[in-house]
């Protein structure tokens, strides 16, 4: 801040977020390149991630019911050089979208990649919504959402 | 003005649980509150939610990721936070919910995830950065300079005192043993406490309260519902207040704590309450550190300022004396800091109710307390028949 | 309802710049005080609206309690989306407990990490955050579904920007203030596809004070001098969490919220009987979007046959919106401020003529999630 006398100062607190049953065993399935929803036994959708209990119905979730790693791009962005901030995960430019598994009911967000980012027009055309894709994964999966590196646009 | 009960209420089995992410603790709250309501999701009209500050947890306006869990689709939703107090203005918002007139049926929850992160660290962040923050050693810091304060402008016999406050931890134990709840649970005795480890001179660990996981929901309607559904277990709000003094720690009187005094004052005279220890069956008192505790008597007016200890050593507070302290096990045995002041008015409506865990017979009137901020907020509120 | 708004006091930019939120907060509450010729006795009860990591000392309020008149009150504190803390305080007087509120909300951009990095932090640790899930992504997501579905381009999202930072010029207390051409938008560089870096919002320092009171207390302190905003109606409402979960162009939190509004004032054709509204345009297309989603019309059809215009039949954003001015948390209550201050007359340079009901609406998180509808009347 250009003339204001501050006072500068961080506030850095390391965090240990515990990982539920469901969440465990969602993150231990995508170690094995599945990707798992959870049903809901009153509105009968599949939840993509697992869930524990639907968010409309307000019920536990019954069935876990494996999905595909292909699907259909709801909705997708390309991240610009322009968008910088503090914790971002990676360096632009990337594409980003929400993308609907084949037998999941919901979408859910994860990267774009496998496309050339350097003509944005071009690219943005390639990862459009309606686009489907297919994850590819990780050599080493940890049992994490970033075990899947990103979708690919399928030609 | 319309009368307001609470019609049921849910808690979380309180401590470290490695078992649940934060959205699934809460929801294991309000799945429970509904159950003891014996209602829906559905039948609820609005909700409100708090935690401590978002630093405690990692992620930012929690109240969006937690939006599921409490039964939020669709619904009126509102974040309200106070620190400590939290779970006390949450019971006040929910009850100004439906006191308004707009809705009938109002659900506050309180949570807190407490072992993911270095609580006393975020708490630090409480104070501002500029002249006090370097200086705050966390919460037993500022409670054991209170204490010392008390000690001095009292001349209280620091002997009794120090006995008083072990009784003191020793009773809450005790009692947390009978709740299924409670967080921790053990048999401990005075000597126990007095030996225990000093943590800030003179308070010692076993003065203190833990660090817990939990989360607490509690379902407040109006007349009309409580007419119509036709629920016969309720406890009616009879008086609430809250206030707040300066944000210095030395602007405060830490011993002549006005805005402790003041909320009493005033909800004592909406509850039609003259003589508290005599109408007063249960106090359900925020109190994570036993000497806190003891100042609390004097502010709430159990007896003259300087003499809370004498409560203790005659068995006044206890569940065969005149006025039942903390028979839940209190903030000291369970202090899942969002959820805290909102478990006070849980425990306070379930004896009421007849359905305490710790049942105190006959219990007709029962007063709910949190505190919130560095030694600055408390809030009341008193439940009854 | 017999409660209503008798004072509003908007402290810009330039003058909270220089200041601690401490004292930020009492200039603020002082002058409303001042104008209003009363003083801190006659405030019953405070409900605040801040931010911990919009501030950078948790426990917000009790940083700037006494700043705001609140010493030994009855004050609370609503974190997120502070229309809620102009309805909390609603409640709280409608109780009968007291009969005067006072509501405020401070954020201070200048001092914090980018605004982007807290909401990123907004995102939950495990699926959404290791994505970069933030205010500027969900908006383009949300964006470009909004142009798949409803036929929107880039052009109408620049519409927006143009209108509202123009606007901003009548409002002395608007901090971003530009005329500027669709071309110019649309040659500035994308951040996020389609989001254009002028169509983001312009973060800022910023206090917002409001008064509200009982009918007869209103009449005592209005006196025959103050035009009232009465409060016809409120309404809020809640998206799912998850991106994923959400249609994100159909909003039934906003649905919900709008519905609730419209039948507490009485209100049956919304885009009839509403004469000027302050809706959340945090990014450009979300004016739109939302429009859209509160009046069951057009989005696109409205910037396009120019309704929504400072000349047209339901202006919107006449302050310029958080496109101008983005104090991130009092953002909400700005837009209430604004709405009260059409209501009252005392809207200066970007007063709309005849502006007998006004909404306003804040939708906060990413992408929009928790929504808030005011519906104000003369």
């Amino acid at each position: 801040m250009e003339d204001v006398r501050v006072l500068t100062g961080y506030i850095s607190l390391t965090y240990q977020w515990v990982l539920s049953p469901t969440d465990a065993r969602f993150f231990d399935e995508l170690k094995n390149k599945r990707i798992m929803g959870t049903k809901c036994p009153k509105c009968g959708r599949v939840l993509v991630p697992a869930r524990k209990f639907c968010p409309r119905c307000f019920v536990d979730t019954t069935e876990w019911v494996e999905v595909s790693d292909e699907g259909v791009i709801v909705t997708s962005t390309l991240i610009g050089e322009k968008l910088r901030f503090e914790g971002q995960p990676i360096e632009p430019p990337y594409g980003l979208a929400i993308i609907k598994l084949d037998g999941a009911d919901v979408g859910f967000s994860h990267f774009i990649g496998g496309i050339d980012f350097s003509d944005p027009e071009k690219a943005i055309e390639k990862m459009k919504p309606g686009t489907r894709v297919k994850a590819v994964w990780n050599e080493k999966r940890e049992g994490k959402i970033t075990d899947i590196k990103y979708f690919k646009p399928l030609e | 003005m319309r009368r307001v009960a609470v019609i049921g209420v849910g808690q979380t089995k309180h401590g470290k649980r490695n078992d649940v992410n934060y959205p699934e603790l809460v929801y294991e709250a309000v799945k429970r509150a509904l159950e003891h309501a014996d209602i829906t999701i559905g039948d609820v009209d609005a909700i409100v939610t708090g935690s401590m500050p978002a630093p405690m947890e990692g992620t930012n306006d929690p109240q969006l990721w937690l939006t599921d869990a409490l039964g939020g689709y669709l619904k009126p939703l509102m974040r309200v936070a106070t620190c400590g107090s939290t779970g006390i203005s949450l019971a006040h918002s929910a009850y100004y919910h439906v006191a308004s007139g707009l809705f009938d049926v109002v659900m506050a929850v309180g949570m807190e995830k407490m072992y993911e992160n270095d609580p006393q660290g975020t708490m630090t962040t409480v104070a501002e950065p500029f002249y006090q923050r370097i200086f705050t050693a966390g919460a037993p810091g500022i409670f054991a300079q209170q204490c010392n304060a008390y000690i001095h402008r009292y001349d209280i016999p620091k002997e009794k005192l120090r006995e008083a406050a072990a009784e003191v931890s020793v009773r809450n134990h005790l009692d947390a043993l009978k709740n299924p709840y409670a967080h921790i649970r053990v048999k401990i005795t005075v000597e126990d406490v007095l030996n225990s480890p000093i943590v800030s001179y003179p308070v010692r660990l076993l003065d203190l309260c833990p660090i817990s996981d939990g989360a607490c929901a509690v379902i407040f309607a109006s007349e009309d519902f409580v007419k119509k559904a036709k629920i016969d277990k309720v406890a009616w709000v009879k008086g609430l207040s809250y206030a707040g003094d300066e944000h210095n720690l030395g602007d405060k009187d830490l011993v002549n704590w006005e805005s402790a005094i003041k909320v009493a004052r005033e909800t004592y005279k909406m509850a039609g309450i003259e003589n508290p220890i005599k109408e007063i069956d249960v106090a359900e008192i925020y109190n994570p550190f036993t000497y806190q505790e003891i100042l609390y008597y004097e502010l709430f007016g159990f007896c003259k300022p300087g003499e809370g200890y004498k409560l203790v050593l005659e068995g006044v507070v206890t569940k065969d004396g005149e006025i039942a302290c903390d028979p839940s096990g209190g903030v000291l045995c369970t202090n899942p800091i969002g959820a805290t002041g909102l478990i006070r008015v849980a425990e306070a409506a379930l004896q009421i109710m007849g359905e305490a865990s710790n049942q105190v017979d006959g219990c007709e009137t029962a007063l709910a307390h949190a505190m919130g901020g560095v030694n600055q907020f408390n809030g009341l509120m008193i439940l009854g028949r | 309802m017999d409660v209503g708004i008798v004072g509003v006091q908007i402290s810009s930019h330039n003058e909270v710049f220089g200041k601690t939120v401490r004292d930020a907060v009492y200039e603020c509450t002082k002058e409303l005080l001042q104008n209003l010729g009363i003083d801190r006795n006659d405030i019953d009860t405070i409900v605040t609206a801040s931010s911990d990591y919009y501030q950078g000392i948790s426990c917000s309020n009790s940083y700037y309690f006494e700043a705001a008149a609140s010493y030994l009150k009855d004050a609370t504190k609503v974190e997120g989306n502070s229309i809620h803390a102009f309805i909390y305080a609603l409640m709280r007087v409608l109780s009968g407990h007291f009969d005067t509120a006072l509501v405020l909300a401070v954020t201070k951009a200048s001092e914090i990490p980018q605004i982007s990095t807290l909401t990123h932090i907004s995102s939950d640790p495990f699926y959404q955050r290791p994505v970069g899930i933030c205010d500027v992504t969900a908006a383009a997501l949300q964006a470009t579904k909004y142009m798949k579905e409803r036929g929107a381009k880039e052009e109408d999202f620049a519409e927006v920007c143009v209108k509202n930072l123009k606007n901003a010029f009548y409002n002395e207390k608007a901090y971003r203030k530009m005329l500027i051409t669709v071309e110019d938008v649309l040659n500035s560089p994308y951040v996020a596809t389609p989001i254009r870096e002028l169509e983001c919002p312009a973060h800022c320092d910023g206090v917002v004070a409001l008064l509200i009171a009982r009918r007869e207390k209103v009449k005592e302190i209005c006196n025959g001098y103050i035009e009232p905003a009465w409060i016809a109606g409120v309404g809020w409402g809640s998206d799912p969490y998850f991106l994923g979960d959400r249609d994100l162009i159909k909003s039934g939190g906003l649905r919900k919220a709008s519905e609730m509004a419209f039948k507490m004032a009485k209100i049956e054709n919304p885009v009839k009987d509403i004469d000027v509204a302050e809706i959340t345009d945090t990014f450009a297309h979300q004016e739109l979007l939302w429009f859209e989603n509160i009046f069951s019309e057009s989005g696109v059809d409205a910037i396009r046959n120019g309704l929504t215009t400072i000349d047209g039949d339901l202006p919107v954003n006449p302050s310029g919106g958080s496109l101008a001015t983005n104090p991130p948390v009092a953002a909400g209550l700005l837009r209430v401020a604004e709405a009260a201050l059409q209501i009252m007359n005392a809207a200066g340079a970007h007063q709309v003529a005849d502006a007998e009901v006004a909404l306003a609406h804040q939708a906060y998180g990413n992408a929009g999630q928790h929504h808030a509808v005011v519906v104000l009347r003369r």
